[in-house]
């Protein structure tokens, strides 16, 4: 493969591609639903006229159902995407992901939290996900660090070791809630994009940017970092600062999406992987564009999910896992 | 050294140039770029982040008016069975029902004619399957319902549809919930949508017909003893019914006690033990309608109970049991013949 050098006019260039595909899926999206839109004047209306051949409940779905939802979808992706590949740039692990460490379902019993006991707060669910998201990085970091320091499997093997106990903790609060209540929290927890209300919409949206820009402003050391902590101390990277600055913002990734979707599964891993193969492994390059495609394809998924059965919809993070992981498969034997 | 080989590990363990190969290939002139660029690429990367950011802030702010759907007519104000104020127009022509046993109940009172949108589950009467269907109960295509321009969507518990019943809300469309406990909550909710529906008389007269037969069954078994019943939700894994459940109420009526009616919550999971310990007379299988033939044998638990040692196992229809709805008065019959068959003699 050719992996030409990282420079500002490449990754411009890279970003832009990426950034019109984006606008495409969002368009694409934004034409396809349950309910059948007339095309030329869904185009006509996103173009921002407001003089089209759409009635009111046409150009209500358009704008107050759907549009939202895909920005959240676009929102999600680019958190998760960003976060795994700060994750395994700063853990050294390419197996690192939210999900397989564990932050995932940290925010998610922080946010099944929030709905248990917090019920009329709209704010206790980004707020108890991030907390989650945080508490689960931490202790995974810790038990990964032992006194050899921290090995890869010893990561992986905490974050095994989390997730699994958080996995109880979610069994058990949807066993002592009433059982009519349970099979929405399944259909939750395997990533759900409907019914996004404003100030979670809002709450995602900033996240994503925010995370996503503190990420790529450290993606400098998180490059020198890769050659291990002792290294990258040595060649000048104030190390504990830029550790907690990065996983304190890819919680706050996690947290934000799962907060406002639940755990879509895979993003993380999968589309900072097709990044590297694609483009090389500069984090300078990778976590942008992990950004930017993970939006796409989160998007996309999310298309998938809300039409194959329409009116009905599956989870989005099956057709994340269905698509992602054939295509990992696929990326992998060809490199 | 030490550090080397760990690189080495990862590069095995990841199997890929993703992490290892590739990176140390741009190592090199990576460094070289490193301090000329660094401050420029800063600054690009954030100017592409920050067109990103217009562009999703610009598409999430882009926001139609909102319309508000009530037209000119007059309009009322009810509570719901939840608690909800809310706003309907004084005539209603256009309705969605979000569960089974709200469709039976809309064709009941006669306003069959008027429903526009039902579920996938929404199967009876054999009419409602010819209505447009919106998904099902548990993810309704919000799309499909605006697209119906209901004046009315009648949900059956709030709980799982909070954001759903917002976006309605925002569209001025009315949700109505309706949330039966019990076999009286079950006949008022019929009166109460007939109401709303108008006009008010068929349902008044199915309501009565209803109570009528309910106090015919209650009268036949009043001086039977009563029967010790374990309800059947499902036999792997055990579900049963406790405290909440309406069903325990319509055990009652028919002359039984529910052996679990002190377990909290509406649809426990239930223990072995428990089940084999509670010793029912008679064992109740809601099976054979929507359930196809799912939850047709008696869990292993309670093989030795008397109620198999007695052969009083009762297999009833789940669709009469388990929607709320005017055909539960059904249901209850079925199960006080089931219980008490010498008092209908």
């Amino acid at each position: 493969m050719n992996i030409g050098r990282v420079t500002l006019s490449r990754t411009l260039l890279i970003c832009g591609l990426l950034l019109v595909v984006l606008a495409l899926a969002l368009i694409g999206a934004a034409v396809i639903g349950s309910q059948r839109l007339p095309f030329a004047g869904s185009l006509c209306a996103l173009a921002g006229s407001s003089n089209c051949a759409l009635s009111a409940e046409e150009r209500a779905i358009l704008f107050d159902i759907r549009l939202p939802r895909i920005v959240l979808a676009g929102a999600v992706g680019m958190c998760l995407a960003a976060a795994g590949a700060a994750y395994q740039a700063l853990l050294r692990n390419p197996l690192a992901e939210p999900y397989l460490l564990g932050v995932s379902n940290g925010a998610a019993v922080g946010t099944m939290m929030a709905l248990v006991f917090f019920t009329g707060y709209e704010w206790s669910r980004p707020i108890m996900a991030f907390a989650g998201a945080g508490a689960a990085t931490f202790v995974v970091y810790r038990l990964a660090r032992g006194r050899a320091g921290a090995t890869p499997e010893r990561l992986i093997l905490a974050g095994v070791i989390v997730t699994t106990f958080l996995s109880s903790g979610i069994v058990f609060i949807t066993t002592v809630m009433d059982a009519t209540r349970i099979r929405s929290f399944t259909f939750w927890l395997l990533g759900d994009l409907s019914g996004t209300t404003g100030g979670l919409l809002a709450v995602a949206v900033v996240t994503a940017v925010v995370g996503g820009l503190v990420l790529t402003l450290n993606a400098r050391s998180l490059n020198l970092m890769m050659l291990g902590e002792r290294d990258a101390f040595d060649l000048g990277v104030e190390v504990a600062r830029v550790r907690l600055i990065v996983f304190g913002a890819a919680s706050l990734l996690v947290g934000a999406s799962v907060a406002s979707s639940g755990s879509v599964g895979y993003v993380g891993l999968v589309v900072p992987h097709l990044v590297r193969l694609s483009f090389g492994s500069d984090n300078r390059l990778v976590v942008p564009a992990a950004a930017i495609a993970g939006a796409t394809f989160v998007i996309v998924a999310d298309t998938l999910a809300r039409t194959l059965i329409a009116p009905r919809e599956l989870p989005v993070g099956a057709i994340t896992a269905l698509i992602g992981a054939p295509l990992f498969v696929y990326l992998l034997k060809r490199g | 050294m030490i550090f080397r080989a760990r690189q080495t590990s990862l590069c095995e363990l990841c199997g890929s140039p993703c992490l290892c190969g590739e990176y140390s290939r741009n190592w090199s002139h990576h460094r070289d770029t490193e301090n000329h660029r660094e401050f420029t690429e800063k600054k690009t990367f954030f100017v592409a982040f920050l067109l990103l950011a217009t562009l999703i802030s610009a598409s999430a702010c882009y926001r139609s008016g909102r319309q508000t759907a009530l037209p000119s007519t007059e309009t009322r104000v009810v509570t719901d069975e939840a608690g909800r104020q809310v706003r309907l127009p004084q005539k209603i022509d256009r309705i969605v029902s979000l569960a089974p046993n709200l469709t039976e109940i809309v064709y009941a009172v006669g306003a069959g004619d008027r429903l526009v949108g039902r579920t996938s589950y929404c199967d009876y009467p054999l009419a409602a399957k010819a209505v447009a269907e919106v998904g099902d109960t548990m993810q309704p295509s919000v799309e499909r319902i605006i697209a119906l321009k209901p004046q009315i969507v009648l949900i059956s518990t709030a709980s799982q549809l909070e954001t759903f019943t917002r976006q309605l809300d925002e569209q001025g469309i009315a949700v109505y919930v309706t949330n039966p406990n019990s076999v009286d909550q079950v006949l008022s909710s019929i009166e109460t949508l007939g109401e709303l529906f108008g006009p008010p008389e068929p349902a008044k007269q199915v309501a009565a017909d209803l109570r009528r037969r309910t106090q015919a069954v209650e009268s036949a078994v009043a001086n039977q003893p009563p029967i010790k019943v374990f309800y059947q939700v499902s036999d792997e894994p055990l579900y049963t019914i406790g405290r909440d459940a309406f069903l325990t109420d319509l055990i009652r009526r028919a002359g039984g006690v529910s052996v679990t009616a002190e377990v909290p919550t509406a649809f426990p999971r239930y223990s072995d033990e428990a089940a084999l310990a509670s010793q029912p007379e008679a064992i109740i299988l809601p099976s054979g309608g929507s359930m196809g033939n799912a939850n047709s044998k008696v869990a292993s638990a309670l093989k030795n109970s008397p109620a198999v040692r007695n052969n009083r196992v009762y297999k009833i229809n789940d669709d009469l049991l388990a929607r709320p709805g005017p055909r539960l008065i059904d249901g209850l019959e079925q199960l006080a013949r089931a219980l008490h068959p010498e008092a209908f003699k």
